[in-house]
């Protein structure tokens, strides 16, 4: 899990927000035109929460304590920025400040929705070339604490504690709430509504039943829009007039299949198999140095059917590993770079 | 008694759902963080208008808990490159009016608020800012019709905290302190540095009203928000000091005096001192204050007229400067405040004359006796 973006070398973890990691047994409910996932009602959760750091008003880098709950009660405490984490039977953890593994290059995103015509350039620009977050990472024996499987369902979720925790933020896939359903203007049936900040509130496994329509009509049309920018229909609406990913995306949560061995480009190779009707062959998931974004937009505008669609942005600033706490060291502030 | 202070962990008054804030300590870091991240590729290419806009609001912020002129200066830096990079976003000219009115540019502030509206800002958000700038000018009725309205059709922490703000101005201390109250109960957030500042203002309102236990109430409310929060501190310092416990208004002033660049801590200070019976730290922090007046006065005359003003008033000892400076703000702003350091200032300036005629007088009379 990532957040604070952009964050610079004073940032910690906020002492009244619980970040957490929810996992729900998931199945493949149905296959082709209609594919969809069941997941359980049940769920577990390891939650993690950070001290106020000793020194933090006074010290560059305060050390600063962290505690994961786990969903058997057990707790794991460690140092943030520690790379060897906190350890305890079967979860391994490390949160702390590493270098942004995500790339994109969203100046021409913006673009090509304004111009409607693909604006990628061959060499793009990283927005988020040298930037660093903070990250908190979750390493789980899986068969020794979590009943069934060997497919979850996971978010992310941020929350404001207190006696009753209210949602912040949440995140499944990427770039769900902004690439997706961001742009207002394809959308014919809420052109002037905001609708990431809605969506964001609901939960990721039980979206409001009032409020879906508003976010289907909005994935929909935006949808529509990437496909027709190769002036081809490679995703054909249905007799409702939905997009046939609409309903997968909208169900905002990443699917791993612990079974299945491990690939560095399997985003969404599991939704897309059950699209095709196929079994899966990867573990699913999202490994962090693949190129989701040239993924999604390939995905999106010709649904593989047709070449590669780039945005010019091919890497992150440096590669994560496949050692724990896998993500790259943050970067030195700009100021020392340069 | 700070100590204390600091250990406090700050809850929101929320209702029963007393939600846990951030310690103030992480959320000045994490302000620090984010104007790190943001700073260094502050260029056209790297960041967006809205970024570009929200590292200025977020040196704004800092500026106002630390104290720090600086970082107002870098804001209004910032916000004239934006504006000369994207002049034709709204964005751009909002945040270059906010900056500006930080420095008392009412007048350019309002002129940027009008090209936003004409570039298609959203109404209201205009208004909203409209709104602050009419309440620095002490156009207060203006201010008014726009809070109420905002504070009506949409009653949110922003907008009822905005109203309490209007009231405590003018010294509406009742309502102040009720839509203060229900201001609280809808935050939301996690960052305590909102709640910190409506207590600092209701602290400095009560503080105009004389009621030095209700403001030492909320400024110690503001600085277990934020222990760090350099105005709570500084005028808790000034609380302290007008109850004769000159020894704690001094301890707490001389952290600030020292590492602020904002002249008003050495200010206070001198003016302590000098009622304390320590006349040597006095002169010291008098002579500190005043060279950094003359700076400021120099470069944002509009900024600072007030400030300087109350100090050549008080510790700095020049009438005349005073009055001069009075004028000035008074041109600027309408206030009541204002009017009062003007009729002050005229009344320490005649006082003062009356003497200083005197003087000529009684010499006269000495070299005539002499001849």
């Amino acid at each position: 899990m990532d957040v604070f973006g952009k964050a610079g070398p004073s940032a910690v973890f906020s002492d009244a927000v619980i970040y957490r990691f929810r996992l729900r047994r998931a199945s493949i409910a149905a296959t082709g035109t209609g594919a969809s996932f069941a997941v359980d009602a049940d769920e577990v959760a390891f939650d993690f929460t950070f001290d106020v750091p000793r020194g933090a008003s006074d010290t560059a880098h305060p050390p600063q304590r962290g505690h994961c709950l786990t969903p058997g009660g057990e707790t794991v405490s460690f140092y943030t920025n520690d790379e060897k984490g906190g350890q305890s039977p079967g979860v391994r953890v490390f949160a702390g400040q590493r270098s942004e593994p995500f790339f994109l290059d969203v100046r021409m995103i913006e673009k090509t929705v304004a111009t409607r015509q693909i604006a990628f350039k061959k060499v793009g620009s990283d927005t988020l070339y040298g930037t660093n977050v903070l990250s908190i990472v979750l390493e789980v024996e899986w068969p020794k604490l979590l009943d069934g499987g060997p497919m979850f369902a996971v978010v992310c979720e941020t929350l404001r504690a207190g006696p009753q925790p209210t949602r912040i933020e949440r995140v499944g896939r990427p770039e769900i709430k902004n690439v997706s359903m961001s742009f207002k203007m394809f959308d014919q049936v809420n052109r002037d509504l905001e609708i990431r900040d809605l969506y964001n509130s609901e939960d990721a496994f039980a979206l409001t039943p009032d409020y879906v329509g508003a976010y289907r009509a909005r994935m929909n049309a935006n949808l529509s829009f990437y496909d027709s920018l190769d002036g081809e229909i490679d995703w054909p609406l249905d007799e409702a007039s939905n997009h046939p990913l609409t309903k997968l995306l909208l169900a905002d949560f990443l699917v791993v299949d612990a079974s299945k061995p491990f690939r560095e480009t399997s985003y969404l190779e599991i939704e897309r198999a059950m699209l095709a009707g196929r079994p899966h062959t990867t573990a699913g998931g999202r490994w962090l140095n693949e190129d989701v974004m040239d993924f999604i937009f390939t995905l999106y505008i010709n649904g593989g059917n047709g070449p590669h669609i780039s945005d010019g942005v091919d890497a992150p600033i440096a590669w994560s590993s496949t050692v724990f706490p896998y993500l790259a060291p943050p970067n030195p502030p700009k100021s020392q770079a340069s | 008694m700070t100590a204390a202070l600091h250990g406090k962990r700050a809850i929101s008054a929320s209702g029963t759902n007393a939600a846990v804030l951030t310690h103030g300590t992480i959320a000045l870091r994490n302000l620090e963080g984010q104007i790190e991240g943001l700073e260094p590729n502050s260029s056209p290419g790297r960041l967006g208008v809205e970024e570009r806009a929200w590292l200025i609001d977020l040196l704004t912020l800092r500026g106002s808990i630390l104290g720090s002129i600086a970082d107002y200066g870098r804001a209004l830096e910032l916000a004239h490159l934006l504006v000369r990079d994207a002049p034709s976003e709204a964005a751009a000219f909002l945040a270059r009016a906010r900056t500006r009115a930080v420095f008392h540019r009412f007048g350019e502030a309002l002129e940027d608020l009008d090209v936003a509206e004409r570039l298609a800002a959203d109404t209201k958000s205009v208004d909203r800012e409209r709104a602050a700038v009419f309440q620095g000018l002490g156009r207060y009725e203006e201010a008014s019709a726009i809070r109420e309205e905002d504070a009506r059709r949409r009653p949110s922490f922003e907008s009822l905290g905005a109203l309490t703000t209007l009231c405590a101005e003018l010294g509406d201390t009742e309502r102040a302190e009720r839509l203060h109250a229900e201001s609280v109960r809808r935050y939301r957030g996690i960052s305590p540095l909102p709640l910190a500042v409506l207590d600092f203002q209701l602290g400095t309102m009560w503080m105009h009203e004389g009621q030095l236990d209700r403001a030492r109430d909320h400024l110690i409310a503001a600085r277990n928000y934020v222990p760090a929060y350099a105005p709570a501190q500084g005028h808790f310092a000034e609380v302290e000091a007008e109850l004769c416990h000159f020894d704690l208004a001094i301890a707490l002033l001389i952290p600030l005096a020292t590492t602020s660049d904002d002249p008003d801590y050495a200010a206070q200070l001198a003016r302590i001192c000098a009622h304390a019976g320590y006349p040597d730290d006095a002169r010291y922090w008098r002579e500190r204050a005043a060279a950094r007046y003359e700076e400021l006065i120099a470069v944002h005359p509009e900024a600072f007229a007030d400030h300087a003003a109350e100090f050549w008033l008080a510790a700095g000892g020049s009438p005349r400067k005073a009055l001069t400076l009075a004028r000035m703000n008074l041109e600027i702003r309408k206030t009541p405040r204002a009017c009062s350091l003007l009729s002050r200032a005229i009344a320490a300036d005649e006082a003062a004359g009356a003497w200083c005629f005197s003087v000529p007088q009684t010499s006269h009379s000495a070299t005539s006796a002499a001849t």
